[in-house]
């Protein structure tokens, strides 16, 4: 069994890589090295740059989502809450009268919150479990959505929201490379969410819970706080998702979210985390998401008929689970090991000599 | 209680139903029933059904079922036969499920006219107010006159299982091949336009993939205004052609500020005016065939044993329709 019980090893060495994220790893090397070979402008700036705009709202979403599937849940709802929460917050900041990112991150933030922690409640008191609730208040958020904006979009949204920041660029032979705003927003959100996880005893809790609720329970952990908190942290990072989200489509759209969530789900669960609790990291549900990110980006600067994206995506998706649970990672090590076992053996015979 | 008085209910409205009936029996009464209420085109289609009814002196008015369902219909459908209406028009969400019910209003002598289905049963008429040929031939035409006849060009559809936008991307991707062999198009078509960060993506990466990547034709909602922000992202404003059909409120700045090039779309306002001309056409009895002019339609050549009246009345979406069209809305 690969070791990625956080528990293990000493406190501030670096984590060591589980064998799903070694196993990813090596198949993003893979992938990166192909694409580099055959296509020209894979490996420009402009275009890593991009990856990484274009992922950063995903990545945003899975490590929220990444912290409910450590405490043992599932949530199916978060990308319709976000979309919900888009449109509460053009309200508010309609009605405070413009606002600005502060006041956007908290309303957009606190509104998450809350219907995260409408799950949470659901969950904790009322006994049921994640998934049906949060399958429930799927429809029940986006079916209100629909219902109160009868599929109306909001186009007019205030200028500092959509107005494109962007932090550095450079013009390149292949057009203009940008890093925007979205990506320094989700370095923020992984950092608090590495903080959290990582460095917090509450975090801690959050793995001994979705390990084995009874044992938490017994030793004092408040598995009423935990669901809170796990539930109500991914409600406030689909907040700032879908924040940034309208920030760069410059619109909101009731169904532009809608369907989002099956795709983090399976970045994060192909990241490692464990749909029964207990296990996942961040730099897993990372790669989970580039995994895809750079399958989709490749296929199309090779020119790959569009008919077959989807067959090779879960073709990609299906590789990088076999060899993380056929233990490719673990088969480097293992040589590793093997390698320096042999080593030490020959030393250990040369001093017997 | 509630169940007691049901009765006298029942008889109250039907009572007054009746009275309504006769008060208007001399007024020819045209009830539209579209496929939900309440969202900006058939609110549009509403204003022209009774802006055309008021010009020709008929009662003419809609009904928008609170969902797209199509048992909603049939029940309003059904409601408009009670009342005794000379016209019931409609706009399909299942033409199959709609049959058995449109029979009986053709029964007991009500035209029927429907919108967007071509080939329904049971109708006096269908029609449209744009032909697959006739729109993807239009987009045709505008992107080789905007990319000069030559370039490289991308195409999206909402998706690669949508009939009509497949079906359109056909016609217009025959159009350039017959009328302009230098025009290339890349990687057959992309299935992301019902998805503006979808296409945004896409477009993003067809771009460097193809630096000389000209034009974008995308048919679904989102793929015009995505592959725009894509285009205006990469500062091509100008370069690249972007067109589609899209929703005007939405595409106003992007046309603006010169990234979405333009498109064609239908106008619901429009096609509302045409059900209220047709149905009091049909009630006064006039003779409707090929060469029959009808205002909003133009001169009509309805094919030999067909129910289906085609026409191509496309509005151009571009700097001058754009603020016009979303003021309505739409």
């Amino acid at each position: 069994m690969p070791d990625t019980t956080p528990a293990a090893g000493p406190r501030f060495a670096l984590p060591r890589l589980g064998s799903t994220e070694r196993a990813l790893a090596v198949v993003i090397a893979l992938l990166c090295l192909f694409l580099a070979l055959t296509t020209d402008t894979f490996f420009t700036l402009v275009n890593l740059l991009d990856l990484l705009n274009i992922s950063a709202v995903n990545v945003i979403f899975a490590v929220g989502l990444l912290v409910v599937l450590i405490a043992g849940g599932i949530d199916i709802s978060f990308a319709v809450a976000a979309s919900v929460v888009q449109y509460l917050t053009a309200l508010a900041l309609q009605q405070i009268g413009g606002g600005g990112w502060i006041s956007g991150v908290l309303i957009a933030g606190g509104i998450g919150f809350l219907l995260g922690a409408f799950n949470a409640a659901l969950i904790y008191h009322f006994r049921i479990i994640s998934i049906v609730v949060t399958i429930a208040t799927f429809n029940l958020f986006f079916g209100a959505l629909m219902f109160f904006t009868q599929g109306v979009s909001i186009y007019n949204l205030p200028s500092w929201w959509t107005s494109r920041v962007v932090l550095f660029e450079m013009e390149t032979a292949s057009g203009w490379a940008e890093l925007t705003l979205p990506v320094v927003v989700m370095l923020a959100v992984v950092f608090a969410t590495w903080l959290l996880i990582r460095r917090l005893t509450i975090g801690r809790q959050l793995y001994a819970m979705g390990d084995n609720p009874e044992g938490a329970r017994r030793v004092g952990i408040n598995i009423g706080a935990m669901h809170y908190l796990a539930f109500g942290w991914l409600g406030i990072t689909a907040g700032i998702a879908g924040l940034m989200q309208a920030h760069y489509a410059q619109e909101v759209v009731p169904n532009a979210l809608y369907g989002r969530e099956l795709d983090v789900l399976a970045a994060v669960v192909l990241g490692g985390a464990r749909l029964g609790g207990g296990r996942g990291t961040i730099l897993g549900a990372i790669l989970g998401v580039a995994l895809v990110t750079i399958t989709q980006n490749g296929l199309n600067l090779l020119g790959v008929s569009p008919y077959a994206f989807k067959m090779i995506v879960g073709a990609v998706i299906l590789i990088a689970i076999t060899l993380s649970n056929s233990g490719v990672g673990d088969l480097v090590t293992a040589m590793k090991n093997s390698a320096r076992r042999g080593a030490a053996r020959k030393a250990d015979s040369g001093v017997s000599r | 209680m509630a169940l007691r008085s049901l009765p006298a209910l029942v008889a109250g409205v039907l009572a007054f139903g009746l009275m309504a009936g006769t008060a208007l029996a001399d007024q020819t009464r045209i009830g539209v029933v579209v496929k939900i209420g309440g969202i900006p085109w058939f609110n549009a289609m509403e204003a022209g059904i009774k802006e055309q009814g008021a010009a020709l002196g008929v009662d003419a008015f809609m009904i928008g079922p609170t969902s797209a369902d199509p048992a909603l219909q049939v029940r309003a459908v059904e409601d408009l036969i009670a009342q005794g209406v000379d016209v019931i028009g409609v706009v399909p969400n299942d033409a199959e499920v709609l049959e058995p019910v449109l029979e009986r209003a053709r029964a007991q002598g009500i035209k029927v006219i429907t919108h967007e289905s071509p080939n329904q049963r049971n109708v006096d008429w269908n029609f449209e107010l744009a032909s697959v040929e006739g729109f993807g031939d239009a987009y045709g035409k505008l992107m080789a006159d905007l990319m000069g006849g030559t370039g490289k060009y991308a195409v999206f559809v909402g998706s690669l299982t949508v009939p009509l936008h497949n079906a359109w991307a056909d016609a217009a991707i025959a159009y350039l091949k017959a009328n302009n062999p230098e025009m290339e198009l890349v990687g057959e078509r992309y299935g992301v336009a019902e998805n503006v960060d979808d296409s945004r993506r896409t477009a993003l990466d067809l771009m460097r993939a193809h630096p000389d990547l000209k034009g974008f034709l995308a048919f679904g909602s989102q793929g015009p205004i995505g592959a725009a922000r894509a285009v205006e992202e990469r500062r091509k404003a100008g370069e690249v052609v972007v067109l589609g059909p899209f929703s005007p409120g939405q595409g106003q700045k992007l046309i603006h500020d010169g990234v979405l090039s333009g498109g064609f779309m239908w106008n619901p306002k429009e096609a509302g005016k045409v059900f209220v001309t047709l149905g009091d056409m049909l009630v006064k009895g006039e003779e409707i065939k090929a060469g029959t002019e009808v205002p909003g339609l133009g001169t009509i050549n309805p094919e030999a044993g067909s129910k289906n009246i085609i026409v191509d009345q496309l509005v151009e979406l571009n700097k001058d329709t754009i603020d016009g069209l979303a003021e309505m809305g739409l």
